[in-house]
């Protein structure tokens, strides 16, 4: 599996060097070559979102990046969230609130409410069904996912007044 | 994954149209939306794909000494749907750039990856008929502009020749007084449009002083036509009046059975559609005149 290209990136903090083929998406690499398998492969298409994950701190989809155009950039995948401190208010608050059914989608359901909290630290309801949109849950589990994208929003603004 | 490939990213226009004019197998790839899925997908075989990503000339809106703006081949959608440049007549197309896929293709799809696969389901080829677009194409012998209707020619298929690619869509100087809208159908939020409508609507009093109509999704390129437009102008709009615009526009259509509808659903979405883009338009330019 010795490819033609060689990148060296930051992934979730840590410098790696891979060795990879120009057809390996940015998800293949992850999941098969250094087994940080929370990001799911599902349509592989860009449509379910299960592979969402940061690059370089803007949300992309995995499957839908050329591991070989990573070099130098800095990744952040599920596996990434929690601190030394312990889980993400994010990860904490889908617990809490029972948003999680199989877990397929809830590395990028994760991932696409991460980036939308940076950017809208107070949402309404609507505001974070719009941004998840992009992400499919197929235990018909979404009212207690938005559930915990607004616990989370409270839990993060909690922290920052404390 | 299809076979094995190579991925390059040049640092100049030049060495990219070298790549692509030297070898016949080599594709070009933007933002990867587009490109990947393919892959992905087995579709299309390159031995080299050709990345724009490290040329920023090709990046970014911007007002020209007309005041025409222009937007980079590989501007995303992200940047397009909110730049405070496509206003008024050109509102219908950053409308339809924000009604793309969903917020995290939008950080990766570029313009003109899109408009190079030419979709027929995509958003941006009614938006970029309606507002009077020009694509301009580049290749190792020089550039050439193409307005929008002729740069879509078939299905999935463009005025591209080998080797070339897209530089730049340029759009008119805005007209301020008008209101461009995207109205598109689809089975759910983020599909492609099951039937989309762009139009671009401008009022004199309680009159439509001039309106622009293309049907997106309902056969090979986006349809539109100057003598169903005219007969709107110069008197309110009235929902009879533009359904039968409408109705006159779906008998021009080529529209398929597909996962997103039979054709004959399309043709019946065709007039409504049309009545409602023109409305929300309207309604759009009253709220302002009222504000």
């Amino acid at each position: 599996m010795n490819g033609n290209h060689t990148i060296a990136l930051t992934i979730n903090g840590e410098p790696q060097q891979l060795h990879i083929s120009g057809n390996e998406t940015l998800l293949t690499v992850l999941r098969d070559r250094l087994y940080l398998t929370g990001s799911k492969r599902g349509c592989n298409q860009g449509v379910c979102g299960a592979c969402t994950l940061q690059v370089d701190g803007i949300n992309v989809r995995g499957c839908l990046t050329l591991a070989a155009l990573c070099d130098g950039t800095t990744v952040t995948t599920v596996e990434g969230l929690a601190t030394i401190s312990g889980l993400s208010p994010i990860q904490k608050a889908f617990a809490e609130t029972g948003a999680v059914q199989c877990g397929f989608c809830t590395a990028g359901m994760m991932m696409a409410a991460n980036e939308f909290l940076a950017h809208s630290p107070r949402p309404s309801a609507d505001e974070a069904r719009q941004a998840l949109a992009g992400n499919i849950c197929r235990c018909t589990g979404y009212k207690k996912i938005i559930d915990a994208v607004l616990l989370a929003a409270e839990m993060m603004s909690e922290e920052a007044t404390a | 994954m299809s076979g094995a490939f190579t991925v390059v990213a040049p640092d100049t226009l030049r060495s990219v149209q070298d790549l692509l004019a030297t070898d016949d197998e080599a594709m070009c790839m933007s933002g990867g939306a587009t490109l990947v899925p393919m892959l992905n997908a087995g579709l299309v075989e390159p031995s080299l794909v050709v990345s724009l990503k490290k040329i920023p000339a090709l990046s970014g809106i911007s007002r020209n000494t007309d005041n025409g703006i222009s937007i980079g081949a590989m501007t995303r959608h992200v940047e397009t749907a909110a730049s405070e440049l496509l206003v008024g007549s050109l509102a219908g197309v950053r409308n339809a750039a924000s009604k793309i896929a969903n917020p995290v293709v939008r950080n990766m799809g570029t313009m003109g990856g899109s408009i190079s696969f030419a979709d027929p389901g995509a958003d941006y080829p009614p938006a970029l008929v309606a507002s009077g677009a020009e694509i301009e194409i580049l290749s190792t012998e020089g550039g050439r502009r193409v307005p929008a209707q002729d740069f879509f020619v078939d299905w999935y298929e463009t005025a591209l020749e080998p080797g070339e690619i897209v530089y730049a869509i340029h759009l008119p100087p805005a007209d301020e007084t008008a209101c461009g809208y995207h109205e598109k159908f689809a089975r759910v939020e983020g599909d492609f449009a099951t039937v989309s409508v762009n139009v671009v609507l401008a009022l004199a009093g309680e009159n439509c002083k001039s309106i622009r109509i293309a049907v997106g999704a309902c056969g090979p390129t986006p349809v539109r036509n100057a003598d169903v437009e005219q007969a709107l102008v110069g008197k309110p709009l009235s929902r009879e009046a533009l359904l039968e615009a409408g109705k006159k526009l779906a008998a021009e259509c080529d529209p398929v059975d597909d996962v997103r509808g039979s054709a004959e659903y399309r043709l019946n979405l065709v007039p409504q559609l049309v009545t409602r883009a023109a409305l929300n338009a309207q309604a759009l330019l009253q709220d302002e005149g009222a504000a």
